[in-house]
């Protein structure tokens, strides 16, 4: 009895560490709008730019941030993998920064549509996905050389 | 003609909505409440009730407006409402800014970064060295800001106000008052930053209900340095400052304070500050009053919008008696 309750406890454990990797394993795809930002970055660039640490791309065109809400699973990954925070530490980042009067909040969406379609209509905006799309409106972004990361 | 009127009324709310959206308007607020244990007593009160704007008015213009509506116990209605941010920022280029209005003065990082966020407050109440009105709290004036420039993530702003004893509308004297701060972010969540003020306030001015009856040459220099990692938290600042009258030649003012924190089983921060100012015999703009003060304190991060904290303040103070104060609060952003 003792071992077959063992046996379940253990194999808990396992889906629970294998379900945290995988959240924190998400593949993650940046996207931008046709005008504004380049082709190809560095992921500390990536991250300097998604922290409001650049107010404008190199043809003038303003920063724009366009993330997925941290409490959907696009976003978690987005909040650990690039800023390497929780959704509620992410929250607390930006409200702080606009607060102080140093940055324009991002804009946070529900769904991967509403976000691809934002940083279709806007120049200058810039965006985390989790898969490339197929939208001749956005271009992929290249992170370290990698179409994923 | 009622259901004209109606209709007209639609397409002015729709047309405003339309407008308040392309405009990417933010209304965002913070209250706390506060119970204090002291003198034998428990009290129930709250701060202040904080709302503040934020607007994208165009490619290259933003707005913040901050008012606060607190308690004052002279006003005939026992609260009162202060204007405590205008700032209209105009994008010059890249990172750099030209902000214009009623600002935090720069001078140090508590100051810049929370002020009446006490949301974000690390500790229940700001440090001594605020309430004893040793740095200018708010310029209004006009300056330049630049941030993350180079490898270094370098920050400057460069500010020019009416200064100490002006009102919020017109200056009392010709003298302005200049704000110079420069940071560096060297590593992740750590800055180091260094400022300098100096205002001449004039001879008959009021400042803070108090009138000057020398003309005090003020500089004041400031260091600060913070890092607010995944665990450990570390806040410290100090400000020199020296105020010159003729009557009695310079004196220097030491404020300094030291915040640590270190979080502990989640949300948990377990938290400590020190605080000291020491005055110059003979200081006669401050009101002179060495103090010492020691908080150890816990904070629970509810949610980024919530916070309770519990905290025990010892404070020693040469012309009051020694203080000691319980206090707990449950403060909440929206």
């Amino acid at each position: 009895m003792c071992s077959l309750s063992n046996a379940f406890l253990f194999i808990v454990s396992m889906l629970l560490i294998s379900s945290t990797s995988r959240s924190q394993e998400a593949t993650l795809v940046a996207v931008g709008n046709q005008s504004g930002a380049p082709s190809v970055m560095k992921f500390s660039e990536l991250k300097a730019v998604l922290m409001g640490e650049k107010q404008r791309w190199k043809n003038g065109n303003r920063v724009i941030i366009a993330l997925m809400k941290t409490n959907t699973p696009i976003g978690r990954a987005t909040s650990l993998k690039i800023y390497d925070m929780t959704g509620d530490e992410l929250n607390k980042f930006w409200l702080a920064l606009v607060f102080q009067g140093k940055a324009q909040a991002p804009n946070f969406f529900n769904s991967v549509n509403e976000l691809e379609t934002f940083v279709a209509q806007n120049p200058g905006a810039i965006g985390i996905l989790n898969k490339p799309l197929a939208d001749a409106e956005i271009k992929p972004i290249m992170i370290d050389g990698q179409k994923a990361f | 003609m009622r259901r004209k009127f109606f209709c007209i009324y639609w397409i002015i709310f729709l047309a405003l909505a339309q407008v308040s959206s392309s405009q990417s308007i933010q209304i965002k607020g913070f209250v706390d409440v506060t119970t204090t244990f002291d003198q034998k007593k428990v009290s129930f009160g709250f701060d202040e009730e904080d709302l503040f704007i934020t607007a994208v008015v165009n490619d290259r213009i933003s707005f913040l407006g901050e008012s606060v509506f607190k308690y004052e116990p002279a006003s005939p209605t026992e609260y009162g409402v202060s204007i405590e941010r205008i700032i209209i920022n105009y994008n010059i280029k890249g990172n750099h800014n030209l902000i214009m209005g009623k600002v935090h003065t720069p001078i140090n990082y508590w100051n810049d970064t929370y002020h009446h966020g006490r949301v974000f407050f690390p500790t229940i109440e700001r440090p001594i060295l605020f309430a004893a009105n040793i740095i200018p709290l708010h310029t209004v004036g006009i300056g330049v800001q630049g941030h993350d420039l180079g490898k270094l993530k370098f920050g400057y702003d460069l500010f020019v106000g009416n200064g100490l004893g002006s009102s919020e509308i017109v200056d009392n004297d010709k003298n302005k008052s200049v704000t110079l701060a420069v940071h560096i972010k060297p590593a992740d969540k750590l800055r180091i930053g260094f400022s300098w003020y100096n205002d001449v306030i004039s001879k008959g001015a009021s400042v803070l209900g108090k009138t000057i009856n020398w003309q005090v040459n003020q500089h004041l220099f400031s260091l600060s340095l913070s890092r607010f990692g995944k665990k450990f938290e570390v806040l410290a600042e100090g400000t020199a400052g020296f105020n010159h009258t003729d009557t009695t030649g310079l004196k220097t003012t030491f404020a300094t304070y030291i915040y640590a924190g270190y979080k502990i089983i989640g949300k948990w921060v377990p938290y400590v500050r020190l605080d000291n100012i020491h005055y110059q015999q003979g200081e006669i703009y401050y009101n002179k009053n060495n103090m010492t003060s020691i908080v150890a304190g816990l904070r629970y991060e509810i949610s980024y919008l919530a916070v309770v904290k519990l905290e025990y303040q010892f404070q020693h103070s040469e012309i009051l008696n020694n203080t000691n104060i319980v206090s707990a609060q449950f403060a909440i952003g929206f």
